[in-house]
């Protein structure tokens, strides 16, 4: 069922809450994502697009199908398995920047790094200093990382979301909270990083300027794709 | 890493401080307590004591209502008595020369004696003592408010008595005084030295003679004594000490503590106050930490839910705040038994004029070191380790939803 084209395959997707009432919130999901892929999942809020993007960030693993990242079926790993998954695989991008505002802009990038510890600190540091240029936030490396604007974190965040060279970025609105030009500067940042380095990345989103620039948008309404 | 707060920190360093300088400084006073009634108890008394164990019909016959008659009778009994002690003492010393663990010995003759001055009178102790060996073992010679301990060596009337003794009987150095036995025997002798051990019973009743004297004065042999006292190496260790002395002898070889279990007993029950005030204080500030963690850890909801995005497991989470409990359970406990040995050093120079004593007891035993850092870890570990595992356990998409 796999290849080695598919970054992403999702078959089978229900999900349920039971709190307060129970809610059938994911109908029958089934996608696949390519390698090097530029998605947007779009819907009302509400449909559904949070919780299917914790899903496949393997944040959250009560759902029934099956989710397949990278050739690995992630689907009954367990809690540690996810972790040490999530670190080496998956960036994410939040809607709310958050970095660790007491420790500098460097410190906040090397720590995904550190904790993946699979290359000497120097490496590592040398790293987020070539993401720091490829992201344009240079001479701020030093800086505690609540210093910084709002568009500024948000580039950071996406810097940390690809310290460990990951399969896939994800983001749920990631410029949700920006203003429309820093928001530019986020979609075009993920464009290049999709078309250049062919990194895959999946975002959920309700700016239709966002979503027209992906290559494919999922649409979801009422926990089904439309 | 997830640093709280430096008000925080330093509130819960601090009361780690407070909690362990606490438990040192207590434990430091009672052993220093202990130490010196312990002290004081044995500067006329030994570790363990051998002597010949008088026969139990005596105590009735000395109930006996006093007329003249009976009078005569009880005297008779006493003597027989009496005669007993231990003939042979060289061949008791002989055994104790070769058992380990002993770190001297010396015989005594004690006997109830009247003493007279004028138309006073009053009962006593007399001990006849060997000097040399007597010093060594209650260091005798540094108890002497007058005179030199070892002048009743050179002329055989001289005698040292207690302090409280002497001032009961008016009586002074230089002064003379009369002995008798119960036999009637008498005897002057003349004030040479006065002493005062702190032991307020034993300087109210005592009055020492050199074992020689005591001999010739109570016409026995010159291998006689009443008692051998022996001195340890660990006076805790008496008992086994005794087991170890007793095959070897027809005697009864007593440690201190039987004789004693009052002594032993205020000192376990001081011991159990001091450590369980102690470990009062140092639970309160372990509630203190505790308190502190959990206030952290709600604080740093959203960035242990993003460590946990971004691939720290549970235990990477329990780790992060438990090595800050850690933390400040080893600063301040270093600190505080910084402090707290430095509290004991003030009250070691507070002065108190008791006894033996200058200044208050306080003793600088290792253990209560090694025992306040050891529950101050354990209490900060606990302290910590709670909100950890809550922190741990935190499910980062409900966090991260909002
Ligand atoms: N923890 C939860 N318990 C119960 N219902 C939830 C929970 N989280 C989300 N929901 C509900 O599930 C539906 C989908 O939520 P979500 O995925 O956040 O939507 P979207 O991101 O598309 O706005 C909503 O109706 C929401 O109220
Ligand atoms: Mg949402």
């Amino acid at each position: 069922m796999t290849n080695t084209k598919q970054s992403i395959v999702a078959t089978g997707i229900n999900k349920y809450f039971y709190d307060p009432v129970n809610f059938h919130v994911l109908k029958d999901i089934n996608f696949e994502v390519n390698k090097g892929e530029f998605v947007a999942i779009t819907g009302k809020s509400g449909s559904g697009k949070s919780t299917l993007m914790y899903l496949l960030s393997t944040m959250d693993n009560d759902y029934e199908g099956n989710i397949t990242i990278n050739g690995q079926q992630v689907t009954g790993l367990n809690q540690k398995q996810l972790a040490d998954f999530r670190n080496e695989h998956i960036g994410f991008v939040f809607q709310f920047h958050y970095l660790l505002p007491e420790f500098t802009v460097l410190d906040n990038l090397m720590l995904p790094a550190l904790k993946l510890n699979k290359k000497p600190k120097e490496e590592i540091e040398h790293r987020a200093l070539e993401l720091i240029n490829l992201l344009d936030v240079k001479g701020q490396e030093k800086k505690l990382a609540s210093r910084l604007s709002g568009g500024q974190q948000q580039r950071i965040a996406i810097a940390r979301a690809m310290m460990n060279e990951p399969a896939i970025i994800m983001g749920d609105e990631p410029t949700g909270n920006l203003d429309s030009k820093n928001a530019n500067v986020v979609i075009e940042t993920f464009r290049h990083l999709a078309k250049e380095l062919g990194q895959t990345i999946i975002a959920v989103t309700h700016d239709h300027d966002f979503a027209k620039r992906c290559d494919r948008i999922i649409e979801l309404a009422d926990g089904r794709i439309v | 890493m997830l640093t709280s707060r430096i008000r925080q920190l330093m509130v819960a360093v601090l009361s780690v401080i407070f909690g362990i300088s606490m438990y040192v400084a207590m434990n430091g006073f009672m052993g220093g307590v202990n130490d010196s009634q312990t002290e004081i108890t044995f500067t006329s008394m030994a570790h363990i004591k051998i002597y010949n164990e008088t026969p139990d019909e005596v105590a009735p016959i000395t109930t006996v209502p006093k007329n003249e008659q009976a009078y005569s009778y009880v005297s008779n009994t006493k003597n027989i008595n009496y005669t007993e002690g231990i003939k042979n003492v060289d061949g008791l010393k002989n055994i104790l020369q070769d058992i380990d663990n002993i770190t001297g010995y010396t015989a005594q003759i004690n006997e109830n004696v009247f003493i007279q001055n004028g138309v006073l009178q009053q009962s006593a102790t007399l001990s006849g003592v060997e000097t040399e060996t007597e010093n060594q073992l209650f260091k005798t010679a540094d108890y002497m408010v007058e005179g030199n301990f070892f002048d009743i060596d050179k002329r055989s009337d001289g005698i040292i008595l207690g302090i409280g003794l002497a001032e009961k009987m008016g009586v002074n150095m230089g002064n003379s005084i009369t002995l008798s036995t119960s036999q009637g025997v008498k005897k002057n002798f003349k004030i040479v030295g006065i002493i005062e051990t702190g032991a307020m019973s034993a300087d109210k009743s005592k009055a020492i003679v050199s074992i020689r004297t005591a001999r010739q004065f109570l016409s026995k042999n010159r291998s006689y004594a009443t008692e051998v006292q022996v001195n340890v190496e660990d006076y805790n260790q008496a008992r086994q000490v005794a087991k170890m002395i007793a095959p070897h002898t027809k005697y009864k070889v007593q440690a201190w503590q039987e004789g004693n279990a009052q002594l032993d007993s205020s000192s376990f029950l001081r011991d159990i106050l001091a450590i369980s005030v102690s470990l009062t204080i140092l639970i309160v500030a372990g509630f203190g930490i505790y308190n502190i963690m959990n206030m952290t850890v709600n604080e740093k909801i959203k960035e242990i839910a993003i460590l946990k995005a971004m691939g720290f497991d549970g235990q990477d989470i329990k780790t992060i705040f438990v090595s800050q409990a850690l933390f400040i359970g080893l600063i301040g406990g270093f600190l505080g038994l910084i402090i707290g040995n430095i509290i004991i050093r003030i009250i070691d120079h507070v002065p108190f004029n008791i006894g033996p004593m200058d200044s208050l007891p306080v003793s600088y035993r290792p253990q209560d070191y090694i025992l306040a850092f050891g529950f101050g870890i354990l209490f900060t570990f606990i302290a910590g380790y709670l909100p950890a595992r809550k922190a741990s356990k935190l499910d980062p998409v409900e966090i991260l939803r909002g």
